[in-house]
């Protein structure tokens, strides 16, 4: 990382951590829900890594969110469903993904979608776990004697679960694991023909964005106190990739989370009409595609970083930095 | 079971099976040729069906008219979405443009959630009263959807025969060569938008006076055309027709006896055949730029 990298790392995570101080309650539950979505956005640009886009998002958040919704009215901790949410997530992908990774990149998006499917009907209709109508009063998660009750505590522990993410994918992606990823991710044949095992390096990382995507699914249970099937339906899945689209493919850690800030607080600030904002987004959406292929920081990269440059003022100010 | 019962049943399945083949039919067209897999075919389908209300019970058109107005103006939406949006963002490859077409397919849905509202609209049958042989009842409207499906496919089966059909295949082999040898590819882009979203609506359209037009049929139906296109295999014509009317029958006969959960027992079943036959009942594994 750059210098000037580490300073603006440093004012956002100070900036987050401050922010619900200075903003009321709507804006704060606003940023939980834009929290959750930038960890699922995180997880789908660590598969797109190895080029699988994942449609099954909506699935692993719901074997999560469920988990959570199950055992805590079974009186378990939190902390500890979320982590057998994730394990849970991990061993059935195991057996799904045996299946589709094999057969390659096409295969592997249709079985998802139908994957998505196929848990949204299962939730609705099993009656272990509740019908349409889904789990409700599920009770507060707690450290010790704290009640994780108000708004802001819900910020500040989903906040935790991000930098996590966010460190963890970090990590990986600077470890031997990760440049095999990327071989993967820019040539299939060019990986398997320096020796990488594809399925298996493939494998490794759905079943890790697989735990992280469940743990979401877990926090958002912690939040919301409730689990219904329409939480965790398809459509919900594809409203991920809205974050990493505006972020921009290209940029695995910082795409998601940017794009999530970007796609929630724009329209939110705008009033559009509730009704209309869908329609909104959407249209923002594909003019974003149409027009800036590799999104809001692809474009700064690209175009505005060399014009700063080419600037005076700029080129001091960063020297001097 | 009794033999009306099983008729009934036998019925219902091949109607909806029709209905699935043309969907899947559509989308395996698109993704075989265009390489595009494209999110708003049950958007195309619901708007038929919609299409088909304000045509024949609105302004009081006879049926076909109707038909022809879901063929002809879903078919000119989807020249539109192509001139409009597909054809510049193509060279950005597979993943990109299904994404344009699943924001796309949303913004239909807000759209025509916003102008028709949650409510079913039903269409009068074409033909009322129904075939009776001895005591299997079954009514004509749904044998006229199986028979139109039916017709639809034969139809295409003959398109495809045509010179521009033969383009399209050749469009589908491989881009770059099918360019060499003279073949304008962008107009054969536009074609097959046309002819997938048009089957899309003219299948809404077909199936309007059986079972009226709602909102929820669009993803309805989307979800089973995907299941259609794992059992028949992706960019196989015959292998849709084939397996949409395996799952309709399926669909319905199981909903029969394990009522609603019938749609998990399907999917189990798909996924167990892809395990055995990745490439569907009898297409192939399709190939993937960079894979």
């Amino acid at each position: 990382m750059s210098k000037l990298t580490k300073i603006t790392l440093g004012i956002v995570v100070i900036l987050l951590i401050i922010f619900p101080l200075f903003s009321n309650a709507y804006t704060v539950q606003v940023a939980i829900t834009t929290i959750t979505y930038s960890m699922l956005g995180l997880a789908f640009a660590f598969s797109m890594r190895v080029g699988l886009p994942r449609m099954d998002i909506a699935a692993w958040w719901g074997v999560g969110g469920y988990t959570t919704a199950i055992l805590m009215k079974d009186g378990m901790s939190f902390w500890l469903t979320a982590l057998i949410g994730g394990l849970i997530a991990v061993i059935i992908g195991a057996i799904v993904f045996s299946i589709a990774i094999p057969r390659g990149m096409m295969a592997f998006f249709i079985f998802c979608m139908v994957l998505s499917m196929a848990f949204y009907q299962i939730y609705g209709t099993v009656k272990f776990f509740g019908g349409w109508s889904g789990i409700v009063n599920v009770p507060v998660p707690t450290i010790g004697a704290f009640e994780f009750i108000a708004k802001r505590d819900i910020y500040y522990m989903g906040l935790f679960f991000l930098v996590l993410n966010g460190v963890v994918y970090y990590l990986l992606y600077n470890s031997k694991i990760g440049r095999a990823w990327n071989a993967i991710g820019s040539g299939l044949k060019l990986a398997r023909s320096l020796g990488i095992d594809v399925v298996k390096y493939r494998m490794a990382n759905v079943l890790i964005g697989n735990f992280f995507i469940a743990v979401a699914g877990s926090y958002f249970v912690g939040y919301y106190r409730a689990a219904f099937p329409s939480i965790f339906s398809f459509a919900a899945g594809l409203n991920v990739m809205v974050y990493l689209i505006v972020g921009g493919f290209s940029y695995s850690l910082a795409g998601p989370i940017l794009g999530a800030l970007i796609a929630t607080f724009v329209p939110e600030y705008l009033r559009v009409k509730a009704e209309y904002q869908v329609i909104f987004t959407s249209a923002i959406v594909i003019l974003i595609l149409m027009f800036l292929p590799f999104g809001v920081i692809g474009w700064v990269d690209q175009k505005v970083r060399p014009w700063l440059s080419s600037q005076k003022w700029y080129s001091r100010a960063t020297k001097s930095a | 079971m009794s033999v009306s019962l099983f008729f009934q049943l036998l019925v219902n399945g091949l109607m909806a099976g029709g209905m699935y083949t043309l969907v899947a039919s559509g989308l395996t067209l698109t993704l075989g040729v265009m390489k595009i897999f494209n999110f708003a075919q049950g958007n195309f389908y619901m708007l038929g069906a919609f299409l088909t209300f304000a045509v024949s019970v609105s302004l009081g058109l006879p049926y076909p008219v109707a038909l022809l107005a879901a063929l002809v103006s879903i078919a000119l939406l989807g020249v539109l979405f192509y001139w409009g949006i597909i054809h510049w963002t193509m060279y950005q490859g597979f993943f990109s443009t299904m994404l344009i077409t699943v924001f796309f397919s949303t913004i239909i849905s807000q759209v025509s959630l916003l102008t028709f509202a949650e409510q079913e609209k039903a269409i009068p049958a074409v033909v009322p009263g129904s075939l009776v042989i001895g005591e299997v009842s079954i009514s004509w409207g749904k044998l006229l959807v199986i028979a139109c499906a039916i017709v639809i496919m034969i139809v295409l089966y003959y398109f495809m025969k045509t010179k521009i059909g033969t383009a399209m295949n050749a469009a589908a082999e491989n881009r770059d060569v099918s360019r060499l040898q003279g073949i304008n590819t962008t107009r054969i882009f536009w074609v097959t938008m046309a002819v997938g979203c048009g089957l899309s609506g003219i299948g809404g359209a077909v199936i309007a006076p059986v079972m009226g037009a709602n909102l929820a049929m669009g993803s309805n139906v989307f979800m089973r055309a995907l299941l259609v296109l794992m059992v028949g295999g992706m960019g196989s014509m015959s292998g849709a027709l084939i397996a949409g009317f395996l799952v309709g029958i399926v669909e319905s006969f199981a909903f029969q006896f394990i009522g609603s959960l019938n749609m998990i027992a399907i999917l189990g079943c798909v996924g167990i055949l892809c395990f055995f036959r990745p490439g569907g009942l009898l297409g192939q594994p399709l190939p993937v730029p960079g894979e």
